[in-house]
């Protein structure tokens, strides 16, 4: 398993890049004098920092040579999940 | 006659050299500069002083971006607030947030202190930080109690004119110095533009310069060990990482998170800007500070204090900021361990207890006076329900937990450790919070039953609390005694308390 989540890890990485990306052109898109624009953009950067976070974790934990908490990166992937549904159904 | 003089000379050195070796061993003049630090201090608890910072971050971030619009004028000052929360891109999220991670800049430097306080940081050799802190703390206060002015609405100006009301009421020349400072001449247009200036530059200002001393002295003195000595930790934890990249990642995606966290709070919470300030409104509205000060406000409304005991309740709530601030040379004592500081322990526990109940208190009751005789109730009730609950806690289990590693002779290190004290510190938090509410319910219960007379009817609203008071107490005890039964591991971690 531990080997299996060590494969994993860049390609969670790749991803949450993706998506970091994703988001930033998707916020230029949005009126900015607008209440639900900036609710929209508040989630859609709040999303961008947690996945920066889980990013960091990844390549922190990774370079000691220690595995990442499957708990913790379920919890920043619902979290990211959340945030991002809420976003696009506001 | 020579051997005198001589023997004067070597004891006015050895002087010398004392007092030299206490400022280098308190301001760490000739330490190593980033230290590696160890790796159970990659917590949040050891980190919420850098949260408070990040806060401070972003405030100033936002605060720019408004500072481009904002006049500090008052017949401008509403206005130019209304045209960043309409007219502004993102204007009202600017200032959602820059609200939100103020409070949150004050509730994390609080808990920063708390946390400090309870752990014993403020003993040698960090006496000289815990004072630069508690300056730091006053300064936080300030930046919120300057900012809360400047949209210049009903609520802000109200709260703000109770709070420079007070200022006459304190000794000389505190209270000359104090008017000077943020009310100069006199008049709204003084007033506002002083309290920006001390907003935007001033307080800032002194912010950075006393964060950049409390940033020397943690690189010198290094981060405090457990309040009982690092032998209790495995090895593993014991290893040292170093700052640059292990601990700046770490607090880069602490500071991710808090953002996260704050720009969900502006969503969850949008601000909306309330009416602008008329004397004529302010006549009908019911003044109230803002909930850090509210604490405050809470003792200031008690009925004795009223009129001309307004110094009293001042000098009482001066005296409190005082002992605070010299905490370092009133708790001597050498030991750090929380089960043998039980007078300071408790007496903490009652000073974070007080203040909720008193903010709460605040909340539900604005503008209310409080007969003395309810201030009483409610303030010694809490009192003494914390000190009952801490001798029950120190005589019983801290003994019985002694006695028990103390027999069983061992300290072992099971796998399991990490999830058996998660679930140990998740029950407790869960019994703090049902606790909490319930003092909360069970004081609102009561406040009604003094207002409105007793009533059968109302019993069942001061019943209820009462029963998850008890059961929150029980749980507790319940959770202790569990742990008093439990691995090898609590123990051991409960042995890192004493």
């Amino acid at each position: 398993m531990s080997k299996m989540i060590e494969q994993m890890n860049p390609r969670i990485v790749a991803l949450l890049l993706l998506l970091g990306l994703l988001s930033v052109y998707f916020l230029w898109t949005l009126n900015p004098v607008n209440q639900t624009s900036e609710a929209i953009f508040a989630l859609f950067l709040s999303a961008d920092l947690v996945s920066f976070s889980m990013i960091s974790y990844i390549y922190r934990v990774d370079k000691r040579g220690d595995n990442a908490s499957r708990g913790l990166l379920l919890a920043g992937c619902c979290m990211l999940l959340l945030l991002l549904l809420a976003g696009l159904f506001l | 006659m020579a051997s005198t003089a001589e023997s004067t000379r070597r004891n006015d050195q050895g002087r010398l050299a004392q007092v030299v070796k206490w400022f280098d061993s308190r301001l760490g003049l000739s330490y190593e500069l980033l230290r590696p630090v160890p790796q159970y201090a990659i917590s949040p608890f050891y980190w919420l002083g850098a949260l408070a910072v990040v806060a401070f971050v972003i405030q100033g971030i936002t605060g720019v971006m408004m500072m481009l619009y904002y006049v500090p004028s008052p017949a401008q000052a509403y206005s130019s607030t209304q045209y960043i929360f309409r007219d502004v891109s993102y204007g009202r999220f600017l200032e959602t947030v820059h609200l939100y991670t103020a409070y949150a800049m004050i509730m994390l430097a609080f808990m920063h202190l708390m946390r400090g306080y309870f752990v014993s940081v403020h003993k040698k050799p960090r006496e000289v930080m815990w004072l630069v802190g508690m300056v730091m703390g006053f300064v936080t206060l300030s930046l919120g109690f300057t900012g809360y002015l400047l949209p210049w609405t009903i609520v802000s100006k109200s709260a703000t004119d109770v709070g420079v009301g007070m200022i006459d009421a304190l000794p000389q020349p505190l209270s000359s110095f104090l008017s000077f400072l943020i009310v100069g001449a006199g008049g709204d247009a003084m007033e506002l533009l002083r309290f920006y200036d001390l907003h935007v530059v001033v307080l800032p200002a002194v912010l950075l310069a006393l964060l950049a001393v409390k940033m020397y002295m943690l690189e010198s003195h290094g981060i405090s060990e457990p309040a009982a000595g690092s032998s209790l930790i495995p090895q593993k934890k014991r290893r040292l990482v170093p700052i640059f990249p292990d601990v700046s990642l770490y607090l880069l995606e602490l500071a991710a998170l808090f953002g996260s966290a704050m720009l969900l709070m502006s969503v969850i919470f949008p601000l909306d800007l309330p009416p602008e300030y008329s004397p004529q409104l302010a006549a009908q509205y019911t003044a109230q500070p803002d909930w850090y000060f509210l604490w405050i406000y809470q003792i200031l409304k008690i009925s004795v204090f009223e009129g001309a005991g307004l110094p009293v309740a001042l000098s009482i709530v001066t005296l409190i900021f005082i002992v605070l601030f010299l905490l370092p040379f009133i708790d001597r004592g050498e030991t750090r361990t929380i089960s043998k500081r039980m007078k300071f322990v408790t007496l903490g526990a009652i000073f974070v207890t007080e203040i909720a109940a008193l903010s709460v208190w605040g909340l539900l009751t604005p503008g209310r006076i409080i007969p003395d005789e309810q201030a009483a109730l409610v303030l010694g009730g809490t009192a003494l329900l914390i000190t009952v609950i801490s001798v029950v806690t120190y005589r019983l289990f801290f003994r019985r937990w002694a006695s028990g590693i103390a027999s069983s002779g061992k300290v072992s290190t099971p796998a399991s450790a990490p999830s058996a004290s998660m679930w140990a510190a998740g029950s407790f938090v869960l019994l703090l919070a049902v606790g909490t509410f319930a003092i909360s319910s069970t004081i609102n219960a009561l406040m009604e039953m003094i207002v409105q007379g007793p009533a059968i009817r109302s019993l069942p609203s001061l019943l209820l609390p009462l029963t998850e008071l008890m059961l929150a107490v029980a749980g507790t005890m319940y959770v202790l005694h569990r742990l008093e039964l439990g691995s090898e591991s609590i123990k051991r971690r409960i042995a890192a308390l004493r």
